[in-house]
């Protein structure tokens, strides 16, 4: 038989709590009575709800006009029937179709609201999306491919395989992995468009050919399950509150006997020499400001936690320190520079930080600087490296 | 109204890119097929746009709209065509299957209401209306949400064309 037949293809369910309603998956049905469950589900939840009912179609990949009609009518019907009862269609940014075609409803009743998920709803990521980090994305990922372009073999890596870089940023590592090791298909994913026009456009000047820039979420993306041999996530899981539900899609998107490959670090266990004690005591100070914004750059040595978690087997952990001595101490020098801009300035502003406590939270970095461009200086950041096996 | 022939300047400049043909019998054994057809032509040709997954995904659902389409004809015999080509940022989806005489003027009518100055208000009409939605709607979507471009053209024998422009690349 064949496997698509044995697939649920979509999925509704009904949330009391948050008086949610949401439907996933592709919806394709020939005749309306395939879809009687689930509209017996909405017309339920429509019942039961005081107030709102979210309608949540984030995941909603594929619906057909005949199905979208089937809802539709529902909804019209209630809004009709129960001028009390409002509705919030939730659609998603990564869905092209989904708000426009959701979008014509408020048109017809306005009791119907469509509102476009949007990556704001992450804590503090905002001052990592846009603008800001592109230049440091540049020389960190320079410095840290010099150890990982070694280490990426022992972790699935090898010529011919279809990867997928997920929240890719500005696309150099992939770039990279493409040039060293030739894969016969790179994804390249992010949330961030200005990130991907950057990507594209490096590619385009360098006649890079081969990898393919997609908007998406990675929370929820719009790649089908079991595709890619070598699913890489890099520096990433550590800007996501939860990044269990990342891993659950960095797992799923993975095949059966591919590997997910992580990078994360332990920003508290930066170091340098001279000056080390304001060095730790700045970075200590990171990881709790990191945390104010339920982002976890402690995160590196709970790498094994998680992807064991997340069902994965076979699990390899290794670490590297990315240094001074690496290769120009400069490079090290102006990443440092970077992150204190956007921790010391943006972030603990935010935060409400005191003057007196930016100042002293600034003297670490420029001391770490000190450090790395010192003839007899040494300045480390170190990385965590991890990977799982998906089980066949 | 007969069949409506445009030629556009650099029609020529579409370049073939892909075409699957079936017995119409075999497609419309399974509702499947659909599916199927619109999903793997969508990735076949996405691969080069700027965003493949987010192309594939409109482009699937666009095309899927036609083949249901296609799907309902009420000629049992015959051929199914699909042909992709593109020029720029516009992909043409041409669509060839056989239909009875009557379907042939209900597609004419269809594609010349879709060219007029009512589309939106007859669609809104229609999804609110009571009735399932009929192939027309499906038409007016097209052009509605995918800023579609739709024609029909003439086909041998019992069969018709229906020619579709898709500028998925430039749609926000
Ligand atoms: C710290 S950067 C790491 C970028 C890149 N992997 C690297 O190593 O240079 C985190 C990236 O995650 C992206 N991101 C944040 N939220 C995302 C989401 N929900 N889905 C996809 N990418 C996201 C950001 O746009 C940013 O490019």
């Amino acid at each position: 038989m064949n496997p698509y037949d044995l697939l649920p293809r979509f999925k509704a369910q009904y949330d009391a709590n948050s008086q949610e309603f949401s439907i996933s998956g592709v919806v394709r049905p020939q005749a309306i009575d395939e879809l009687g469950p689930s509209i017996a589900l909405l017309r339920d939840a429509i019942g039961r709800v005081r107030g709102v009912l979210y309608v949540n179609v984030r995941r909603l990949t594929q619906m057909n006009n005949a199905a979208f009609h089937a809802f539709s009518r529902i909804i019209l019907d209630a809004c009709r029937a129960r001028p009390d009862l409002k509705f919030i269609v939730i659609t998603s940014s990564v869905v092209g179709w989904t708000s426009r075609k959701f979008g014509r409803l408020s048109g017809i009743e306005p009791n119907i609201t469509v509102e476009e998920y949007d990556s704001e709803f992450y804590p503090g990521q905002g001052f990592l999306e846009e603008g800001g980090f592109v230049p440091i994305l540049r020389t960190q990922t320079k410095m840290t491919w010099r150890h990982e372009r070694a280490i990426l073999p022992r972790h699935g890596m090898r010529p011919g395989i279809v990867m997928a870089d997920i929240c890719c940023g500005i696309g150099d590592f992939a770039v990279l992995v493409q040039k060293e090791f030739q894969p016969s298909r790179i994804v390249a994913l992010d949330h961030s468009r200005s990130s991907l026009a950057y990507a594209r456009n490096v590619a385009a000047e360098f006649d890079i050919k081969g990898i393919e820039y997609t908007y998406g979420d990675a929370s929820e993306m719009l790649l089908e399950e079991n595709q890619f041999d070598l699913v890489t996530c890099r520096h990433s899981l550590q800007v996501f509150n939860k990044p269990e539900l990342i891993l659950r899609e960095l797992f799923r998107i993975c095949k059966p006997g591919g590997r997910v490959y992580i990078t994360n670090e332990k920003n508290s266990h930066c170091l340098g020499e001279p000056r080390a004690d304001s060095i730790q005591w700045t970075y200590n100070e990171v990881a709790k400001l990191w945390a104010h914004f339920q982002m976890d750059i402690e995160l590196g040595p709970k790498s094994k936690r998680y992807l064991t978690e997340a069902g994965l087997e076979d699990i390899r952990v290794e670490s590297f320190m990315v240094t001074n001595h690496d290769g120009d101490p400069q490079d090290f020098a102006d990443v440092i520079a970077a992150w204190e801009n956007v921790y010391a300035g943006e972030m603990a502003t935010k935060r409400g930080d005191t003057p007196a406590f930016i100042r002293r939270f600034r003297q670490g970095f420029q001391d770490h600087i000190f450090a790395a461009l010192h003839s007899k200086g040494y300045a480390g950041w170190p990385i965590w490296v991890a990977s799982g096996r998906k089980p066949l | 109204m007969g069949t409506v022939h445009h030629h556009l300047a650099g029609e020529s400049a579409f370049e073939p890119m892909i075409q699957i043909d079936m017995e119409i019998k075999a497609f419309v054994s399974a509702w499947k097929h659909c599916d199927y057809v619109s999903t793997y032509m969508a990735r076949m040709v996405s691969r080069n746009r700027s965003d493949s997954v987010r192309h594939s995904n409109l482009f699937s659902s666009a095309f899927n709209e036609l083949l249901e389409v296609a799907f309902r004809t009420r000629h049992a015999d015959g051929e199914l065509a699909c042909r992709v080509s593109r020029h720029g940022a516009t992909d043409r989806i041409e669509l060839t299957f056989p239909c009875v005489p009557e379907e042939r003027q209900f597609y004419e009518q269809a594609v010349s209401l879709v060219a007029g100055s009512e589309v939106r208000e007859r669609y809104l009409n229609s999804v609110s209306g009571d009735l399932a939605p009929s192939r027309e709607v499906v038409l007016l979507e097209l052009a509605m949400d995918y800023n579609a471009t739709l024609r029909v053209e003439e086909a041998d024998g019992d069969a018709i064309k229906l020619v579709v422009d898709l500028p998925l690349e430039g749609l926000h």
